[in-house]
């Protein structure tokens, strides 16, 4: 009698099935590294400004202190962008005819800010304060990485909420010293592990469950 | 009595007196042509309205929120729990029927248990789509499993929202399973019927209809190449029987662990002790009374009286109302102990429902699912399939009073007085409702007109040999075809599983050089036997995978919430084992059930869409009312001659056909 299937379709439905299956185990796989991807949090990626600003020229080589521009890091909840008036309290007096610089004296006497685009945002529902965090222990290094060696900005972490619970859960493993807070190059010295609780104790961070209810950064 | 699963004295009314194999697979294979007509198209059309004001209800919920459906403080679950409740209630209990009547070996499942299995299975699609939509940001809802994500959290495993979501993927994992290894030899039955087809047409004009041949490959692979060996079958009979296990072991957990769910909250009428009884039997009604009007609707519909008798229905009846005194005596007994020994909380929930503003919700129980089954005291109601069948709907219907009492009538009114709220139900809520039945009814024609809606395996089991014993019709390859060719074996053909066991045992005995094999359209115990291939493990397998799936669910939930998402929900312990016991029982039974259908799959080397055996001359009877005794090569003492001879010379029944069959 006849068949109803040629040989090779046996070789075909498994191929199928096979097939099938691969993509249907692929699908978590390829998602979960599509939102892990630069693609999607923007990890390492300078995006256009409209002024080439470079971190690494003015606060590596020329080392001028971060607080000179991010004036309320240590105070307020937002670090602060610097006004245009703070650009020109220099290049006022050099570079003041170079081209790049334009749009800053254009921002300047046109009495408008410059218009930087954003690298690191947060959803509304969290509430981030910086002078909590730098005022104890936490270093600009350990979210923003060695801005000093950027020549262009870039984000250095995906703000996700597992980067926030590492620390919120472990924070001996990041906290520093507080004349280490500025330090773009630091990294955990080697004993650490003694120091870590023993700074945590001097900032009296109350760390576990206080640092991970919820209400701590969502109100 | 020969080719039945187990000797049965007599059909018992359980199937028409002159039916026979060929008759019963023709009946049901060639029942969807009643669904070609002006009523199917009707209905279809019906249940696509339905289906658009579901979709246009979904598209405004999308827009506004779950608002729409009026629910608020305190009546936080309104009609999308309640109709949740209500579908996987229906679906429990129609998968409870079948599980348990394959289990306890009633013979009268024959006509039941496949409509019992499609309600189930549309019950839970109906019911699935509920625990996604009813969330806030539904687009979200794989929040509600445990995966690798970048917030660092583990879903709440004490909350229902993440038991409903691990007990409906459950369920409908170990409801498909069940419904489609039940179905796969019907499937071999169709692809059969449709491959004659084929074979007819390029007879008749030299080649068939690409139409034609489409239709049998995909029944043809759908069928998963399904040939009816006859350690398959054993195999095939095992997976039955554990996947109803597991089925019986799931529903029971599920339906316990929704009052388990209402027991953990403070709410007055919660706690009764009897609730996990209550909410198993008053789910039993509703699934049996569904099943009993799609049993009447399909019997009627697709014309199938021989194969669904007056006695079906009756006995159907007979269990509805069994099940509403079993109902009426949980109500009862709740009233009882509310009045005796109940808080003054709990005696005004009492009240609240027998008299409050939505005091109809009680009484739609009593009218509509405790009062209509009365009638089945009664022999002429038990026999009308329109009684019955409009007493199951009315047990639906009641039923869904059941879940709208229950959950919103106490939920409006806890113990401070400042706390009650009247709710009232909206028209989008329910729009919802109309929509999932909409849901439910398209699916339902679209299987009336596709899949078979009676068992065709099971209800052979009653069934004797064809009584005319002509050997199928196909001109046999002469010597001349198959002479040069290499020879794959040699096939028997008998109309009598008896006369085959015989053959076997004769065969058996003798060393010929040849792997023996035998094919048929129901499970051939004794050949089986005396071929000496045990079904195997296949229930050890699965125990053994539930056991290992639900243990490593249960430890997933202890060191989430005990270790690695330390979290305080209102003080309540770390290691809440209790509330990790429901889906983890329901997430292990998911393990048994795709274990055991994978094993059977395995063990039986399918799918084989191309398999040598297909070539026997008549195959396609195999699955009709023949039976194939296949001697195969397999060794250098094989000599078709020899066999041919034996096979002529066999003791009792000679085979109706001998023939030689090429690789």
């Amino acid at each position: 009698m006849r068949q109803l299937f040629a040989p090779g379709a046996d070789a075909l439905l498994r191929l199928a099935l096979l097939a099938g299956a691969a993509c249907l185990a692929a699908l978590p796989v390829v998602g979960a590294g599509l939102v892990r991807s630069s693609y999607v949090t923007g990890v390492g990626v300078a995006p256009a400004q409209p002024v080439p600003f470079s971190h690494k020229h003015h606060a590596g080589e020329l080392k001028i202190d971060c607080r000179y521009c991010h004036t309320t890091v240590e105070t307020q909840a937002t670090a602060g962008i610097p006004p245009t008036h703070t650009c020109m309290t220099c290049h006022s007096q050099i570079w003041s005819g170079s081209e790049m610089l334009e749009p800053v004296r254009a921002s300047y006497a046109k009495d408008q800010p410059l218009v930087w685009t954003r690298l690191n945002k947060l959803p509304g529902y969290v509430y981030y304060n910086h002078a909590v965090h730098v005022t104890n222990g936490i270093g600009c290094s350990t979210c923003h990485g060695s801005v000093t060696d950027m020549q262009l900005t870039y984000r250095a972490n995906a703000f996700e909420m597992s980067f926030c619970l590492d620390c919120h859960r472990n924070p001996e493993k990041y906290v520093r010293p507080k004349d280490q807070i500025l330090n773009m190059s630091w990294s955990p010295p080697a004993n650490q592990a003694t120091l870590g609780p023993e700074l945590v104790r001097q900032y009296h961070i109350r760390g576990g469950e206080r640092l991970t209810e919820c209400g701590i950064c969502h109100r | 009595m020969s080719g039945t699963v187990t000797p049965l004295p007599a059909r018992a009314g359980l199937l028409g007196a002159r039916e026979d194999f060929a008759s019963i697979g023709r009946a049901v294979t060639g029942a969807s042509a009643h669904t070609r007509s002006r009523a199917w198209w009707i209905a279809f059309a019906a249940a696509c309205g339905l289906l658009g004001v579901f979709a246009v209800t979904l598209a405004w919920l999308l827009l506004n929120g779950v608002g729409i459906w009026h629910n608020n403080n305190p009546v936080v679950w309104a009609l999308d729990i309640v109709a949740y409740d209500w579908w996987i209630g229906i679906a429990c209990g129609a998968l409870l029927t079948s599980a348990s009547l394959r289990l306890t070996g009633a013979a009268w499942r024959s006509g039941i248990d496949r409509i019992a299995e499609t309600t189930a299975i549309l019950a839970a699609a109906a019911a699935a789509l509920y625990p996604i939509i009813h969330l806030g940001r539904p687009w979200v809802f794989y929040w509600t499993l445990p995966y690798p994500n970048t917030l660092a959290l583990w879903p709440q495993f004490r909350s229902p929202l993440v038991w409903d979501a691990v007990d409906i993927i459950s369920f409908l994992g170990v409801c498909l399973g069940l419904w489609y290894v039940g179905l796969l030899p019907d499937l071999a039955s169709l692809r059969d019927r449709a491959f004659e087809a084929v074979l007819t047409e390029a007879e008749e004009r030299g080649r068939s209809r690409r139409l034609t041949l489409l239709k049998a490959q995909v029944y043809g692979i759908l069928a998963l190449g399904w040939r009816g060996a006859s350690t398959h079958w054993e195999r095939w009979l095992l997976a039955t029987r554990t996947l109803s296990a597991l089925a019986l072991v799931l529903v029971v957990s599920l339906q316990t662990g929704a009052s388990v769910m209402l027991a953990g909250t403070v709410l007055p009428g919660w706690h009764d002790t009897l609730l996990p009884v209550t909410f198993l039997a008053a789910s039993l009604l509703s699934g049996v009374g569904v099943t009993a009007a799609l049993t009447v609707l399909v019997r009627r519909a697709l014309g199938l009286e021989a194969l669904i008798t007056e006695r079906h229905i009756a006995l159907m009846a007979r269990l509805m109302l069994a099940l509403g005194l079993a109902s009426a005596y949980c109500y009862a007994t709740e009233i009882f102990s509310s009045l005796l020994h109940g808080d003054a909380y709990d005696r005004a929930v009492l009240v609240r429902r027998l008299s409050g503003s939505h005091a109809w919700a009680f009484w739609i129980i009593v009218v509509f699912a405790l009062l209509p089954v009365q009638l089945f005291w009664f022999a002429p109601f038990r026999r009308s399939g329109l009684v019955v069948a409009l007493v199951g709907v009315a047990a639906a219907i009641g039923s869904f009073g059941d879940h709208f009492m229950l959950l919103i009538v106490t939920l409006s009114h806890d113990f401070l007085p400042s706390s009650a709220h009247p709710y009232s139900m909206g028209a989008w809520g329910l729009a919802t409702l109309a929509g999932s039945i909409g849901l439910f009814l398209a699916l339902l024609l679209l299987g009336l007109r596709t899949l078979p809606m009676v068992s065709i395996t099971e209800t052979r089991r009653f069934a004797e040999r064809h009584p005319d014993g002509r050997p199928s019709g196909e001109r046999a390859p002469t010597l001349a075809e198959t002479a040069e060719a290499r020879l794959w074996g040699i096939s028997a053909e008998f109309d009598d599983a008896g006369a085959l066991a015989a053959a076997v045992k004769a065969m058996k005995e003798r060393d010929l050089g040849a792997r023996i094999e035998t094919y048929g359209p129901v499970p051939m115990r004794r050949a089986a036997d005396i071929l000496g291939r045990p079904a195997g493990i296949l229930q050890f397998l699965a125990l053994g995978a539930a056991l290992a799936g639900g243990t490593a669910f249960m430890a997933m939930c202890l060191y989430a919430t005990g270790f690695d998402y330390v979290f305080d929900v209102g003080g309540r312990p770390l290691f809440s084992w209790q509330a990790f016991l429901v889906p983890s029982m329901s997430f292990g039974t998911l393990c048994g059930g795709l274990t055991t259908v994978l094993a059977l799959l395995f063990q039986n080397r399918l799918p084989r869409l191309n398999h040598p055996a297909f070539a026997i001359p008549g195959f396609t009877k195999a699955s009709e009312d023949r039976f194939f005794l296949a001697l195969e090569a397999a060794g250098p003492r094989f000599d078709p001659a020899r066999i041919e001879q034996a096979l002529a010379r066999l003791p009792d029944g000679r085979p109706l056909m001998v023939r030689r069959v090429p690789l």
